[in-house]
């Protein structure tokens, strides 16, 4: 085992002395380092023997832990030792610019041990200066007169007893509420506070191995009614994003790409960001072979940074669809949405859909082109000659509205173009019930 | 009077040079593009990967997939993520691109008319690690615009194409490879495509490529051959005249309803 001792003394002699961090985000600001920290009366303990490779042994660690101050302007001391109490003795000494024994734990003052401060005035009169002296007292008459505690910690402090602490722990949501140095009067100004909140938010993804799926973050609104209209207490944004992360970078763009589409109803003075979906994390798998080791982001990024700046509807992807009317053959959905139909049910709508024979053109039209007649033929760009076809689809009979509307009754022809080349045209085929006796001819497609 | 210290640098720097009159090799990756004769025109033999390619055309639809579906199957197959096609002008039919290799699955399309959005687009698509080709219309870049895309295109080596109206064929632009791809006049089936830039020497004629696929052009021979038999058998046409001489047509009275396909009927190609 092995624990350092941390304790930050602000100067009582500056005039305005800076606000220390909570204990509680001193404290996350430890789990970064290991996985067991906990506060023992003034001083924040760390154990380290586990992890201390990690860092590049225990004079880096040390060199990290000043160099990260997360107080930079309050002087923080350090000590180290083998158990807790050792090193939160050392630590005492430390402050008070003493000297360290030269052999420890014996030989440190019984006023830098907790458990002895109360006995202080009786063990002196005994003539005990030191653990040392303590500790060599017979046990059962130091126990009868003075209690367990003492002999306990004393056995603790030379390691003869396994000591217990009260552990941080993380919560099981991130919550975290921070004031914004000054009221935001624009979304994109709440960057750098929310800035602030992910770094936390990183550390306690990291020290509860998850990662995160999707977030809010909400603002308070500093005034209750403007022009007239009363406002919400709160606005939010939420993220979202495909797979669980803990990198902060994409959610950061995500986050500030949302902001700047957003606008604030009144100034907002508090943020609070929040994780409403975390998965386990499963950690990233590598590859030792380059071609699969490309530099770039994932597909999912992507897609997301796509989908939140230029709106879902504008990134979309095909679906194939069983239906004989080309314009319902695929459906484009936004490649932000899973796919949800279920792996079978989507094979069996590839395969009815995919008719490798059929010669469809590889550009549709958004909406089939009324052609102009020159007498029994259309033209579109010059007189159409029809080369191929007719090819006839009758679909659409069975839906309403919703399905596809009226029926479609078409001849489908290839026919070519002067100035345009090949293209993809049909005959409205007047059926019986629907006939106004006028043949229409339109444009569905281009060969190019 | 050689100096020795000269013959023996250029020999040792020999593979280093290009000279200026003979095709340039590609010092990176290409794709190849399916049409031979286009290869055989092209540095290295294909499309060059991490470089930006223009096609230049009078509508912004024409030839795209004619001359890029081989590449882009390919790179899909090898790389396995999307095409990213950012702005296309009209909606691709995903049926008909897969039935010429590229599955249904792989495209992704961007659909953005403002054209800063369309460059920020294709820069992102770009930067991303699993994607096959961006296949881009910018009909508005700027040079210093098309220089950043190159560049990520160079450092994420990625086939990159940029198709522009005919127009800017005379200004500068940053491709490695320029290409005017327009219907040729006198034959209607053929492409005619302009190298207007690549590492090697200018090219004096065009290279012809075959406007449609092997299944369209079976199709419109078979056609053909009816119309005429038709012709034919009412008696305006002289017996005798070979029809098609480009396809061989096996006639096949064989079938009596079921096919999927009234297009399918028609014919057999061999």
């Amino acid at each position: 085992m092995h624990w350092i001792a941390l304790q930050w003394l602000p100067d009582a002699d500056t005039p305005d002395v800076p606000a220390l961090p909570t204990p509680e985000s001193l404290g996350w600001w430890a789990l970064q380092y290991t996985p067991h920290v906990a506060w023992q009366d003034e001083a924040l303990m760390l154990e380290v023997s586990a992890c201390e490779r990690l860092w590049g042994g225990r004079l880096q660690l040390m060199r990290q832990l000043v160099a990260s101050n997360p107080a930079p302007d309050v002087r923080m001391l350090g000590a180290q030792g083998a158990t807790s109490l050792i090193a939160l003795a050392r630590l005492r000494l430390f402050e008070r610019d003493e000297n360290r024994p030269q052999d420890i734990p014996a030989g440190l003052p019984l006023d830098t041990l907790s458990a002895a401060r109360e006995h202080l005035d009786l063990l002196a009169r005994l003539g005990c200066r030191t653990w040392g002296d303590v500790a060599a007292l017979p046990r059962g008459g130091l126990t009868r007169r003075f209690g367990t505690g003492l002999r306990e910690a004393l056995d603790a402090a030379w390691g003869l007893r396994p000591e217990s602490h009260a552990w941080l722990t993380l919560p099981d949501v991130f919550e975290q509420k921070l004031e914004l140095p000054a009221l935001a009067e624009t979304a994109p100004e709440l960057m750098w506070s929310a800035n602030r909140l992910l770094s936390a938010l990183q550390i306690w993804l990291r020290a509860r191995q998850r990662g995160a799926r999707a977030l809010e973050l909400q603002w308070t609104l500093d005034l209750k009614r403007f022009n007239g209209v009363n406002l919400p207490p709160h606005q939010q944004v939420t993220v979202r994003t495909a797979e669980p992360t803990q990198d902060m970078a994409h959610l950061r763009r995500l986050l500030s790409e949302k902001l700047a589409l957003t606008t604030l109803a009144a100034p907002a003075s508090w943020l609070r960001l929040r994780t409403l979906e975390t998965d386990p994390w499963a950690g990233a798998s590598t590859s030792f072979l380059p071609e699969d080791n490309r530099k770039g982001d994932r597909l999912h990024e992507m897609v997301e940074r796509l989908s939140v700046r230029l709106g879902a509807q504008q990134v979309v992807v095909p679906a194939a669809q069983a239906d004989h009317r080309p314009e319902r053959k695929q459906a484009w959905r936004p490649a932000l949405q899973k796919e949800n139909a279920p792996a079978k049910a989507r094979k069996d709508e590839k395969a009815a859909a995919s008719q490798p024979d059929a010669i469809y053109p590889p550009w549709l039209l958004p909406e089939p082109l009324l052609l102009e007649m020159d007498g029994e033929r259309p033209c579109y760009r010059g007189p159409l000659s029809r080369l191929i076809g007719p090819q006839r689809v009758e679909a659409g009979w069975w839906g309403d509205k919703e399905d596809g509307g009226q029926p479609a009754m078409r001849d489908y022809y290839v026919a070519e173009s002067p100035e345009a080349g090949l293209v993809w045209i049909f005959r409205e085929r007047p059926s019986a019930r629907f006939s106004s006796g006028e043949v229409r001819w339109y444009l569905q497609g281009f060969y190019a | 009077m050689g100096l020795p210290f000269l013959d023996s640098f250029s020999a040792a720097a020999g593979r280093g040079v290009w000279h200026a009159d003979e095709l340039g090799l590609a010092d990176a990756q290409v794709a190849a593009t399916g049409h031979a004769a286009l290869d055989a025109q092209l540095p290295g033999g294909g499309w060059p990967v991490g470089a930006m390619t223009e096609l230049l055309q009078g509508a912004p639809e024409a030839h795209v997939w004619r001359l890029l579906l081989p590449a882009l199957a390919q790179a899909v197959q090898a790389r396995g993520g999307p095409v990213v096609l950012v702005g296309a002008p009209y909606e691709p039919c995903g049926p008909s691109l897969a039935a010429q290799g590229l599955p249904v699955e792989a495209l992704m399309w961007v659909r953005s008319e403002a054209p800063a959005a369309r460059l920020w687009a294709c820069e992102q698509a770009l930067r991303c690690a699993d994607i096959a080709a961006v296949v881009a219309w910018l009909p508005q870049a700027r040079v210093g615009e098309l220089r950043r895309l190159q560049l990520a295109a160079a450092q994420h080596e990625v086939l990159l194409f940029v198709c522009r109206p005919e127009s800017a064929a005379l200004s500068a632009s940053p491709a490695r490879l320029r290409i005017r791809a327009g219907r040729c006049e006198s034959d209607a089936s053929q492409i005619e495509l302009h190298i207007l830039k690549r590492r090697g020497p200018p090219l004096a004629a065009p290279v012809m490529l075959p406007a449609r696929n092997e299944r369209m052009a079976a199709l419109l021979a078979a056609a053909r051959l009816r119309r005429k038999l038709r012709l034919q058998q009412s008696g305006t046409v002289p017996a005798g005249e070979t029809a098609a001489s480009s396809a061989t047509v096996v006639r096949i009275d064989a079938w009596k309803g079921g096919g999927p396909d009234a297009l399918d009927r028609l014919a057999v190609v061999a």
